[in-house]
């Protein structure tokens, strides 16, 4: 049952780690965040219809939200960024509202059916239980991707800049560096990151039109408990939300999202910018 | 002022809707007059006290079982009913706003969502006998409305002519003198020394703080008013539709409020009320036109943070910004 | 009232902002607190009056020792202060701005019934005039020229009617007409109240204070009259090049 908490995690980990660094960065609060990660799963499905194969859709999903992501950012997002949260608020609900109908028209409000990949399937035995290969799988993505992301975070340039973003938006500027770009390559990543989550989850979680909501709300708890901007933050917090989601569901169903939230609750209390956090 | 003849215009649009609109309308006109009531209780906080809060729909939540429990349990009459939702709802706000109110901006934002999530697992986690569980609690009848009937009746006798209108129309009165009675309370109360010490805090708490004031108590005390006030709203609601089901505290409904007031322009009581009624129009309306209501009414949002973004009270005030303001 | 800090010191992480400062102001005294930027000046205003928790010390006013104490309450307590960026309420007019400050003072902000406040709405004209902004009452305090928004601050700090008065930099970017009328507004107060202010105008400081406080890189420096902090080798030797 850990291991099933550590492979949810995993999945929040790849949707909170862009939303903190988009939240950190550009004080966006972006609810359609979670209609990236349906998009990705959408698209994964489709290429898997029309090539079958399952690898080549675990690299397109990505790159289409990359686009979509950017082409947001360029089209609506640039207008905002002055505005407040409300407004960002209102937008984006509204896109949410927008995608997920736009799924459901073309594809129906029914589940779904997203084949385990080959090679994926089966079973691996692990001290008296069996555990789902696909399920190590995507713990084993997450954390390959996350320590990618951590190594570029601390490491890298890129990451460096996006820090430094965090921290004092208007210093990198002066320094320089074109903010706009950097903006829509972070939220371009950003939704590339949704994608790939929404691709992984395909096989693993249901497929449906509504399948946003309730992954955007842990993913803002994921988020807030890690500290707005920090990437350790995104990951400590997804371990966390990812256990605490699944042991609380084996208990009961929905106390197990009051449980997520009153751990983000207790945290937010006793240390208000989140356990990484940098803004106050 | 014009804002004053803008409300009376509704209010007499609306008090005449009983006795030529059809039954669709009526019934929509209900559920909007008590989205507007829960929308006006959050323009208090977003709007006027500034503060953010996403779980306002646990407060509606929680006058609406109150309602139904007490319905259930013997309690009848509406005024005890729709007092005693307000009572448990602005009770249970104490407790969250105080510990809510320890953050701002975004912080608040995720608190209040916390803990309306948390009302909300435990609604649907709650033991059945109690709340209902994931069903809720159904069989509430609407209490006989006697008062309002007269009132309808005398009103029309008057003009001369002898109506009987059915119950659904009496409860569309009801509903709409409630919703009346909490514009008139809160366009009163913003406009009280009080109130101004909101905006003050709003403004600029920090400097309010400097003045000496103790800026908590005045938040808690508005935070508390507000939850109070979507009681109602959803003791209404109970009223209306017979039964208190947990979906209403989930946090979708926190953000359909919020949208409501800020497409019909924050800061403002009407706008949020006039917002409540477009988006709830288009959402009961359209979707038995189409199947595709989501999709319009997202474009509708997306379409006022473009075009329009201090919501439909900002073009009234454009409208009237000839008129000097004193 | 009296102000006393004792031994404060205000650390903010690798930065000793304040080092062990003593001050006292007697009841009533006229006292300045000059210094080069970034003395700590304003850091020790703000832990006077308890926007900043000092990492030692303590402070007092009058014989209560306040440093527990949230800065609403030691406002409440008589203390009131302008800060070096004008905090007003950008969006609401002067008039409004004053009146705000009005409410809290009688502690009228409890009334849930929106009286006419004739009393609040004669006080509001009056300090308009006394300060200048009399034509320009009803306008969004944002739209006001520095001098003005300057003149509203210091109006507010005026309004609390208070036993002790702290003002950072009130001459920041004034003219000379309106230094001018600022210490003018200033000279009016009453003797019993005690004025604190930080200030870079020498001018106006030696005109106003009768004790002049002198702060460098958290320490003081100098303490004395203005005449003796004048003569002082250390302090010229701190404002050499800055006059």
């Amino acid at each position: 049952m850990t291991l099933n908490g550590l492979a949810f995690g995993s999945l929040l980990l790849l949707l909170a780690a862009g939303l903190s660094v988009i939240f950190g960065l550009m004080d966006v609060l972006n609810l359609a965040h979670g209609s990236f990660y349906m998009f990705g799963a959408y698209s994964a499905l489709v290429v898997l219809q029309v090539t079958g194969s399952f690898w080549l859709a675990l690299v397109l999903a990505p790159l289409l939200l990359a686009l979509i992501g950017a082409a947001m950012e360029v089209l609506f997002f640039r207008r905002l960024y002055r505005r407040g949260h409300l407004l960002q608020v209102l937008l984006t609900f509204g896109f949410s509202l927008v995608f997920v109908d736009l799924v459901r028209w073309r594809f129906g409000p029914q589940t779904q059916h997203f084949p385990t990949p080959t090679g994926l399937a089966g079973v691996i035995p692990l001290a008296g239980f069996e555990f789902p290969v696909y399920r190590a799988f995507v713990i084993g993505a997450a954390v390959v991707v996350g320590a990618a992301l951590l190594l570029a975070w601390r490491r890298l340039p890129v990451g460096a800049i996006l820090r430094a973003g965090v921290a004092d938006k208007e210093m990198v500027g002066l320094l320089g560096i074109d903010l706009n770009l950097v903006f829509t390559l972070t939220f371009a990543f950003g939704a590339a990151l949704a994608g790939l989550a929404g691709v992984v989850a395909g096989p693993y979680l249901a497929t449906y039109p509504g399948m946003d909501e309730n992954v955007l709300i842990l993913a803002l708890v994921v988020v807030v408990i890690g500290g707005l901007g920090s990437v350790e933050g995104a990951v400590v917090g997804a371990l966390l939300v990812g256990l605490a989601n699944t042991f609380g569901a084996f208990y009961r169903q929905d106390l197990a999202v009051a449980i997520v939230f009153a751990a983000m609750a207790v945290v937010l209390l006793v240390r208000p910018r989140g356990l990484f956090g940098l803004h106050a | 002022m014009t804002r004053l003849a803008a409300a009376l215009a509704g209010f007499l649009f609306l008090a005449s809707m009983s006795f030529w609109a059809p039954p669709f309308w009526i019934s929509i006109g209900t559920q909007a007059l008590i989205f507007a009531i829960f929308a006006m209780s959050i323009d208090l906080l977003l709007g006027y006290c500034g503060l953010p809060s996403f779980g306002h729909a646990a407060f509606y939540g929680a006058g609406a079982f109150a309602c139904a429990y007490f319905a259930l349990h013997q309690v009848s009459g509406l005024f005890p009913l729709l007092g005693l939702g307000c009572f448990v709802a602005g009770a249970i706000a104490i407790p969250i706003g105080a510990l809510s109110l320890r953050a701002r901006g975004v912080y608040f934002l995720m608190l209040t969502l916390a803990f309306g999530m948390m009302l909300w697992g435990y609604a649907q986690q709650s033991p059945r006998s109690f709340l209902g569980g994931s069903d809720g609690l159904i069989g509430v009848e609407r209490p006989p409305l006697d008062a309002i009937a007269w009132l309808d009746r005398s009103l029309w006798d008057l003009a001369g002519v002898d109506v009987r209108l059915p119950a659904a129309r009496h409860f569309f009165n009801t509903v709409l003198l409630v919703a009346a009675a909490v514009f008139a309370l809160l366009s009163l109360l913003v406009a009280s020394p009080f109130g101004r010490t909101l905006d003050g805090i709003r403004e600029n708490e920090h400097r309010m703080l400097a003045l000496g004031t103790p800026t908590y108590r005045y938040q808690l005390a508005a935070f508390a008013v507000a939850a109070a006030l979507a009681g109602v709203a959803g003791a209404l609601a109970t009223l209306f539709n017979g039964f208190a089901n947990p979906g209403e505290l989930y946090w979708t409904n926190s953000g359909l409020v919020l949208i409501a007031a800020i497409v019909g322009g924050t800061r403002s009581l009407l706008g949020p009320a006039v917002g409540a009624f477009l988006v709830l129009v288009v959402q009961d309306a359209l979707s038995s036109l189409s199947d595709r209501w989501p999709l319009v009414l997202g474009a509708l949002f997306i379409g006022f943070v473009l075009l329009l973004p201090g919501g439909l009270s900002s073009l009234a005030r454009t409208a009237t910004s000839v008129i000097p303001r004193r | 009232m009296r102000i006393r800090a004792e031994r404060l010191g205000v650390r903010f992480d690798a930065v000793q902002a304040l080092h062990g400062v003593n001050l006292d102001v007697s009841s009533g005294e006229r006292r300045a607190v000059i210094g080069p930027n970034g003395a700590g000046k304003t850091t020790l205003f703000n832990a006077i009056t308890g926007e900043l928790r000092p990492s030692e010390g303590k402070v007092w006013l009058d014989s209560l020792d306040v440093s527990g104490l949230p800065a609403w309450r030691r406002a409440r307590m008589g203390l009131a202060r302008t800060f070096q960026r004008s905090t007003l309420f950008s969006d609401l007019s002067a008039a409004e701005n004053l009146a705000q400050a009005v409410r809290a003072r009688e502690r009228s902000q409890w009334r849930f019934w929106p009286g006419r406040e004739r009393a609040l709405r004669a006080e509001v004209a009056e300090r308009l005039e006394l300060a200048g902004l009399a034509d320009r009452a009803h306008r969004p305090a944002r739209t006001l020229s520095h001098g003005e928004q300057r003149a509203l601050e210091i109006e507010i700090a005026l309004t609390a009617r208070a036993r002790a008065l702290m003002l950072d930099e009130p001459m920041a970017g004034l003219s000379g007409a309106e230094r001018a009328a600022a210490v003018v507004r200033l000279r009016s107060l009453p003797p019993e109240v005690t004025l604190l202010v930080v200030e870079h105008d020498l001018d106006a400081v030696f005109t106003l204070a009768e004790r002049v406080t002198v702060l460098d890189q958290g320490l003081v420096i100098a303490d004395g009259s203005g005449a003796e902090v004048r003569e002082d080798a250390r302090v010229q030797e701190v404002y050499l090049g800055a006059r």
